[in-house]
């Protein structure tokens, strides 16, 4: 009873338009001084603790940093160059090329606003341009850009594993298939729809410009190696790999691709040959501007505006792991388990709630702090009915994914209108066909274990559940 | 509004304020990378590492947020849900933003209380009685000046704390009250930040607490681009 107390107020705060985070906060609190004798003092240190005890969140500003300085306009022109080079000579395949950009780039990102905002802000008006519709244009970036939080790394992803105590690595790696598959599905339904609605092709410019543009936009993708690699190489604690991520798009973005820093303005080499040609140019002023890159106005830019974000994200999920202190205490999980057990859930059944609950609350929360609230009280459930914790976490990624874009209020149906220019009730219908696709996809992911367990299985061994 | 437009309209003051919050964010987040890779490097490049690098990259992480969450108050920035608010009338809706304020400034309170009474007694100073409401101060506590961390070393330039919190006797590793001094110093300034947000919706400047996502500067940019081109 008080629980369900707890969720309306907080439920009602947020409708009120108070913060996420606060509204999180504030009705804990409430409950912590009203319910126990938890005191204010050990509040606050929850607080700090939750930043400085917890190891595995300290990725996620690494992340985001590196993806800030992966963000400017020149990375996602590149990778757009290249996926138009690739797949842009099929039918409709400005739009193909769309999803695939929007993939690549969520593999630098861990955002699907920002893989919106980047990849949209350019394909769309470009799609526009050479005789595709306004709304096709706009569903196809709207849904591909969901994409952000599934394919690693995702900050998502470094929520979940760390709220319920399961390996970054492996969720990381759980996500490709499955990444990859809903980016398949995206392809071949605007590719039937080009086919019947005789959309326009573009040239296939062969395979030198596949060669070239793919080199250019290496530097960038490299990034995903570095992670991958490092994580399942050993070399690197997830959170050390999102480090040293931060630090080579920092040295790519300045040195290589000079999109920003002291050699902005200065020649730039737009072929890797060129580029090799003028290595030992670019090597010297490499070195003489090396520290004055450090402190350019322009990092500094990108330092603030992902601390800012990182700022935002984690006092939502400092203030969500004082909620989940309160369920801890009144032992609320054990409690909806043993009375969701009793009453006879299955797994099935126990999947579908688990994907109602997120699709309705993927409309209106934030995903990360969703997830805070929302695993703890799902994942004894789900062990006790034997399902596997990384195919849970990747069913729940897929809901908030898809969450994101269902009407009335999908968080990439807003930055969708936003960056096309166009109300939102033409977004939601634009994006209804290719949601259909997705919502297909969902359903093979939830009662298909194997899509995400594989590739960890196979990579990292079997997964050892502790209870 | 984004913060460009919003310091136009202020002094020197403001301009200087809004310059250490955010070089002090960029500052903080710079350092907890640089650490963190550079202990990568040691550990591969000279089987080495800078033992207190971990503890100092938690700190700076809790630092991070605890310092800029009243930044984000100032700049609007923290996300919440606008689906309904937005439909409401221009003042129906100041009365729900005040109603909304009044819920942050009581949060703001109850945790600047309780930042107080967990970090007074590192600097041996009484936290207040009392659950909700500070009703007195401790006349009975145990001090925990002497609390120190597990890696950092003492820096020197702090040696001057300890004849009056360390009894004269040398700190060998750095004492707790230093990272958990940010906690009242944060929410104090959360504090602040809010009740000038709150004054803002009262007097309409403003007309609520809220970003509905990550990427509001964005999209305003290219609404502003596309403006453009169509003059």
């Amino acid at each position: 009873m008080e629980v369900a107390i707890l969720f309306a107020l907080i439920i009602g705060l947020l409708l009120l338009g108070v913060p996420i985070a606060i509204a999180l906060g504030f009705s804990s609190m409430l409950f912590l001084l009203l319910l126990s004798d938890t005191s204010l003092a050990s509040i606050a240190q929850t607080l700090f603790q939750a930043m400085a005890g917890h190891y595995t969140l300290l990725a996620i500003p690494f992340f985001i940093l590196a993806s800030s300085f992966m963000s400017t306009g020149g990375v996602a022109k590149r990778i757009i160059r290249f996926s138009i080079a690739c797949v842009g000579h099929f039918h409709g395949g400005l739009a193909i090329a769309g999803v695939f950009a929007c993939m690549m780039f969520a593999a630098l990102s861990g955002s699907s606003p920002a893989t919106v905002v980047a990849i949209g802000g350019i394909v769309i008006a470009g799609m526009v341009k050479v005789g595709y519709t306004k709304e096709f244009a706009a569903g196809v970036i709207c849904n591909a850009g969901t994409l952000g939080i599934l394919i690693p790394p995702s900050i998502v992803m470094v929520v979940y594993a760390s709220s319920v105590d399961v390996s970054v690595g492996r969720m990381f790696l759980a996500g490709v298939i499955p990444g990859l598959m809903a980016g398949l599905m995206l392809m071949i339904a605007i590719y039937v729809i080009a086919r019947v609605r005789k959309m326009p092709k573009g040239e296939f410019a062969g395979f030198g410009e596949i060669l070239a543009s793919g080199m250019e936009a290496g530097w960038g993708l490299f990034l995903i190696v570095i992670i991958l690699g490092g994580i399942y190489g050993g070399i690197f604690t997830p959170t050390e790999a999102a480090a040293v991520a931060a630090v080579y798009s920092f040295f790519i973005a300045t040195f290589i691709y000079r999109d920003m820093g002291p050699l902005a303005g200065k020649e730039k080499s737009t072929s890797f040959k060129n580029l090799l040609k003028n290595s030992p140019k670019y090597t010297l002023e490499t070195i003489v501007y090396f520290i004055p890159a450090l402190f350019h106005k322009d990092t500094r830019r990108t330092l603030f505006d992902a601390g800012k974000l990182t700022i935002t994200l984690l006092f939502i999920i400092a203030n969500a792991l004082i909620l989940k202190h309160v369920l801890t205490d009144e032992q609320i999980p054990q409690q909806i388990t043993n009375a969701m057990l009793a009453a006879g859930l299955g797994p099935v059944m126990f999947l579908v709630v688990v994907n109602v609950i997120l699709l309705i609350g993927g409309q209106f929360m934030e995903p990360s702090g969703l997830l805070v609230i929302v695993a703890p009280l799902v994942f004894p459930i789900a062990m006790e009915l034997g399902i596997d914790p990384i195919h849970l976490g990747i069913i729940m990624v897929v809901n908030m994914e898809i969450g994101m874009i269902t009407p009335p209020v999908g968080l990439n149906l807003f930055v969708t209108s936003g960056v096309a220019g166009m109300p939102m009730m033409s977004v939601v219908r634009a994006a209804l066909p290719f949601l259909g696709v997705l919502f297909i996809f969902l359903i093979m992911v939830t009662y298909i274990p194997w899509l995400s367990t594989f590739l960890p299985n196979t990579f990292m061994g079997p997964e050892i559940i502790l209870r | 509004m984004s913060s460009a437009d919003h310091m136009e309209s202020q002094g020197r003051l403001s301009r200087w304020v809004n310059s250490i919050e955010e070089n002090g964010i960029a500052l903080i987040l710079g350092l907890m990378t640089m650490v963190t890779f550079i202990n990568v490097i040691l550990r591969y490049g000279f089987d080495t590492g800078i033992i207190w690098g971990l503890e100092a990259t938690s700190f700076l992480f809790a630092w991070l947020v605890l310092f800029g969450m009243s930044y984000c108050v100032k700049v609007t920035a923290h996300i919440g849900v606008d689906a309904l608010i937005a439909y409401f009338s221009p003042s129906l809706r100041r009365l729900v933003g005040l109603l909304a304020a009044a819920v942050c400034l009581a949060y703001a309170f109850l945790l600047f209380k309780g930042s107080w009474d967990f970090f007074a007694n590192f600097v041996g100073l009484p936290g207040t009685t009392g659950s909700w409401f500070p009703t007195g101060l401790q006349t009975d506590f145990v001090n925990q000046t002497w609390y120190e961390g597990d890696d950092i070393p003492m820096p020197e330039f702090l040696r001057f704390l300890e004849p009056f919190l360390n009894d004269g006797e040398a700190y060998e590793k750095l004492p707790l009250l230093v990272p958990y001094m940010m906690l009242p110093i944060g929410v104090g300034l959360l504090l602040f930040r809010l009740i000038q947000a709150t004054i803002r919706i009262y007097t309409g400047k403003a007309n609520g607490l809220i970003a509905s996502h990550e990427v509001e500067d964005a999209l305003d940019d290219i609404a502003a681009a596309r403006n453009e081109g169509v003059k």
